[in-house]
């Protein structure tokens, strides 16, 4: 440990209540002048309502920051940007219907007179802003028109002008497609070497090992350890992130290679009203008990396809097989009742209803199946709530309760709502997309559990993911994806992260069969 | 459990509280500017309990304040916000009075169901309008309603002047429905038409649908993200035209009750805005039901009694106008909950 001096960030017994429940117990932290230094921690472990509290956004029960070896008492975010502390969100804010410039210089627009906003001198100051940190960002650009990566880099480029020392970034990654990670691994880099001082929260490991000096990891609020990166494994911060060795789950019945397909696409092609094509004459087939990974780069049409095979888009040519039967023509009803089941990509968009109950939620098209509708149409309520909570019970789904609106739940517990909800058809193919997308070691570890029980036990699963290690962790083939083209279908036993990380590139058009 | 029913309780406290603290509120201005204070505070509120005949008067003014209200909740909780409350409840006015006078002959429950029938079908048919050029051509709901109302208004204008008109009377009346038509009073409550009764009934009813069925799962998750909808296989589009017909029937079915049972004739004058009332107490009733039948009698309570007061004091009627936006302003005010930002 260096001197005390040098640290830019000392947190002394920090503690923290939301009503009844301890987000965080005395937590100390110290973080060295111009270091990278990573937050883990599972959802809820504390990490957000520690940054938050660095941040200004909340203020602590009890316990002391120091910055520069002071105590400073934030009442606000501005106050925090005036010491030097910069937090660009999870969520970002920004206003979608302004410039970048504008944007940048929110609040503080240079002015004539005092009055008029100086439009000249704001585009000047952003594009000096962009060419100093060598942000590749159009300064007239509307934010609305730019991709999520660019954004984030808007936003940290918002806390730089602040003058900002100390940059928190809160889960920067979790919105991010995988060359877009890249790019902010290269630019948090850029920034420590430009002096800046960086506290990166995140619960992947992968990332924490690549960009930290120092790691910290956070578990049911209290702080578990603070080691340096170096000689540190990635079992060893999943150890103490879950305070448990991880048990990664495994199929048990492989599967019977040379069945009829269960699900097929055959020449799908989709095209937008312009007449760009989404999909492009997609052929994929699914066996019995066998899970297809769709590999790519997100929006090279893995959204489209999942979405075609759902029913929920409608395709221009091609068909769709379920079971040997043709179901393209069929709504979305009907292919649910023919024994497909989905889970969408996002579960606040497609996947569930956040106002509504997680009963409602849960039960969506069950209600005949599970005969919970009597006489009259009528909901049959006893058996609504024995089923539902015999569900959530069997599900794991913490914190819910039936009545409870599901967007009250966390990520993990909301994802499992969706996933009961689907498997509890005992569906004969499953579509789903993103499975794990923003959930923590131990939901990850559930989902997948789940889908490979799934597949045990008779069900065709399309998976698709931009996680090359899911996608790896669970295939038993895999198919890439490029510009809504199958550009390969490899056998996983034969591929490896190269030969699919070059095909998602495009530079390969096929490779085997 | 116990935490739920609490929880209930205190969000129907909410409008409670609003609406005491608008009647302080209001008293303190009448304060300043009557002679009488208590006596015109007294008219507002009790005055429809003075007699029969008054409380008739009230129960009539109730009714079509539940029913377009009900129409409200259900297209609302479909996602789609109808305005179009005050054209539907003309045509079904309109449509009841034509079909009445058409048919002067028929037995009695036939000629009063037929009239009712084709209240209930004209306004279910302008509803539907709306929520077809919705899901089938993108058409902006509340543009589509607010328009029909135009078109509704201006149509049953030039029907009570020209087809329908009583050559005999006095203003833009039509021609008396034949009593074998009309809708039966309240017993022992002269004036009273018994479609309060068939409103008040249908509040529970329309409850039961949207909460205890698959059907009315199936609406409010179109109505709270369509997306979600679609993927567990609700037919939208054709949901949203059910429940816009069904609210449209229900503002006919106001219009043809205060035809047949009310007015027994079709004035174009009818309605002091029922529609816009009927679409402020369902909000006021956070879309419920049964909170319904609360601002609904509220509402016709004040709308009613505002009349006795302005004959009995100097305090005008458009004190009621003053009340109403008062009150909107109380229930949009929310109490901060600082401490409820998350992990």
């Amino acid at each position: 440990m260096s001197a005390e001096r040098d640290l830019l960030l000392k947190l002394q017994g920090v503690s923290k209540r939301f009503g009844e429940k301890a987000a965080l117990a005395n937590v100390d932290l110290s973080v060295q002048s111009g270091e990278v230094h990573v937050i883990c921690g599972e959802n809820g472990a504390g990490k957000s309502t520690l940054m938050n509290i660095v941040a200004g956004i909340l203020r602590p029960d009890e316990g002391e920051i120091l910055i520069n070896g002071r105590p400073v008492h934030f009442s606000d975010p501005i106050d925090a940007a005036g010491a030097g502390v910069g937090m660009v969100h999870q969520h970002f804010k920004l206003v979608p219907s302004m410039s970048v410039a504008e944007n940048l210089y929110l609040n503080r627009q240079p002015r004539h007179w005092r009055v008029f906003s100086d439009r000249a001198a704001m585009r000047a100051g952003a594009e000096a802003l962009i060419r100093r940190y060598r942000f590749e960002l159009d300064p007239d650009a509307e934010i609305a028109r730019l991709s999520v990566g660019q954004r984030q880099r808007v936003e940290i480029l918002k806390a730089l002008g602040f003058n900002a020392r100390l940059l928190i970034l809160d889960e920067p990654t979790a919105v991010l497609t995988p060359p877009e990670v890249a790019e902010l691994l290269m630019i948090i880099s850029q920034l420590k070497i430009a002096g800046r001082t960086i506290l990166f929260i995140t619960h992947k490991l992968g990332e924490a090992k690549t960009i930290a000096d120092t790691i910290t990891v956070l578990r049911d609020g209290e702080r578990v350890s603070t080691r340096p990166s170096r000689g540190l494994s990635e079992a060893d911060i999943a150890l103490d992130m879950v305070g448990r060795e991880m048990r990664p789950p495994h199929r048990n019945i492989p599967p019977r290679a040379g069945d009829r397909p269960v699900l097929a696409l055959s020449g799908v092609t989709m095209t937008t009203a312009l007449g760009r094509r989404l999909l492009d004459k997609t052929s994929l087939s699914i066996a019995f008990g066998e899970i297809l990974g769709v590999a790519g780069v997100d929006g090279n049409g893995q959204t489209e396809l999942t979405e075609a095979a759902a029913g929920l888009a409608q395709i221009q040519s091609g068909a769709i097989l379920l079971a040997g039967r043709d179901v393209t023509k069929l709504s979305v009803r009907a292919r649910r009742n023919a024994g497909l089941s989905f889970i969408p990509e996002d579960r606040l968009d497609r996947g569930l209803s956040a106002t509504m109950t997680v009963s409602e939620n849960l039960c969506a098209d069950l209600y005949r199946r599970k005969r919970l509708v009597g006489p009259g149409g009528l909901l049959r309520g006893a058996a609504v709530s024995a089923f539902v909570s015999a569900t959530i019970r069997r599900f794991d789904v913490r914190g819910a309760t039936p009545s409870l609106p599901v967007g009250q739940l966390s990520g993990g517990n909301m994802q499992k709502i969706v996933i009961a909800r689907e498997m509890e058809k005992q569906p004969i193919a499953l579509v789903v997309a993103q499975p794990t997308r923003g959930l923590d070691i131990g939901a990850t570890e559930f989902v997948h559990g789940q889908i490979l029980a799934a597949a045990d036990a008779g069900c065709a699963i399309l998976l698709v993911s931009s996680e090359l290690s899911e996608i790896f962790a669970l295939s038993d083939r895999i198919a890439v994806m490029f510009r809504g083209r199958v550009v390969g279908v490899v056998d996983r036993a034969v591929a490896t992260e190269e030969s699919i990380g070059l095909m998602m590139s495009g530079a390969v058009v096929e490779a085997g069969a | 459990m116990r935490r739920t029913f609490l929880s209930r309780l205190a969000s129907a406290l909410g409008p409670v509280w609003a609406v005491a603290a608008v009647l302080v509120v209001g008293f303190l201005i009448v304060l300043a500017i009557s002679t009488d204070p208590v006596l015109a505070y007294r008219d507002l509120l009790f005055a429809n309990f003075h007699s029969a005949s008054n409380f008739a008067l009230f129960l009539n003014r109730l009714m079509p304040l539940l029913l377009i209200g009900l129409g409200v909740i259900l297209s609302f909780r479909a996602g789609v916000f109808n305005v179009g409350a005050e054209g539907q409840l003309y045509l079904g006015a309109v449509a009841a009075t034509a079909a009445a006078l058409a048919l002067p002959d028929l037995p009695r429950p036939i000629g009063l169901c037929a009239a009712l029938v084709s209240g209930m079908a004209a306004g279910g048919i302008y509803g539907w309008i709306p929520g077809a050029l919705k899901v089938r051509l993108g058409v902006n709901e509340v543009v589509g309603t607010l328009m029909l109302n135009f078109i509704a208004l201006l149509l049953t204008e030039y029907l009570v002047t020209h087809p329908l008109r009583d050559p005999v009377a006095y203003g833009a009346v039509s021609r008396v429905i034949p009593s074998s038509a009309w809708l039966a009073e309240i017993p022992d409550l002269p004036g009273a038409t018994s479609g309060t009764i068939v409103a008040v009934l249908l509040a529970p009813i329309i409850w039961l649908v949207l909460f205890r069925t698959e059907w009315g799962a199936q609406l409010r998750a179109a109505g709270s993200n369509l997306r979600f909808a679609e993927t567990v296989g609700v037919d939208a589009g054709r949901l949203i035209m059910v429940a816009m017909a069904i609210s449209g029937g229900l503002a006919g079915l106001a219009g043809a009750f205060y035809a047949l049972g009310i007015g027994h004739r079709f004035e174009q004058n009818f309605s002091p805005a029922f529609g816009l009332v009927g679409l402020t107490v369902a909000l006021l009733a956070r879309l419920h039901p049964i909170g319904l039948l609360a601002t609904a009698a509220f509402y016709a309570l004040i709308l009613n009694g505002a009349a006795y007061m302005q004959i009995d004091t100097d305090v005008p009627r458009s004190l009621v106008g003053l009340l109403t936006g008062l009150l909107v302003l109380m229930m949009t005010v929310r109490p901060r909950r600082s401490a409820l930002a998350g992990t």
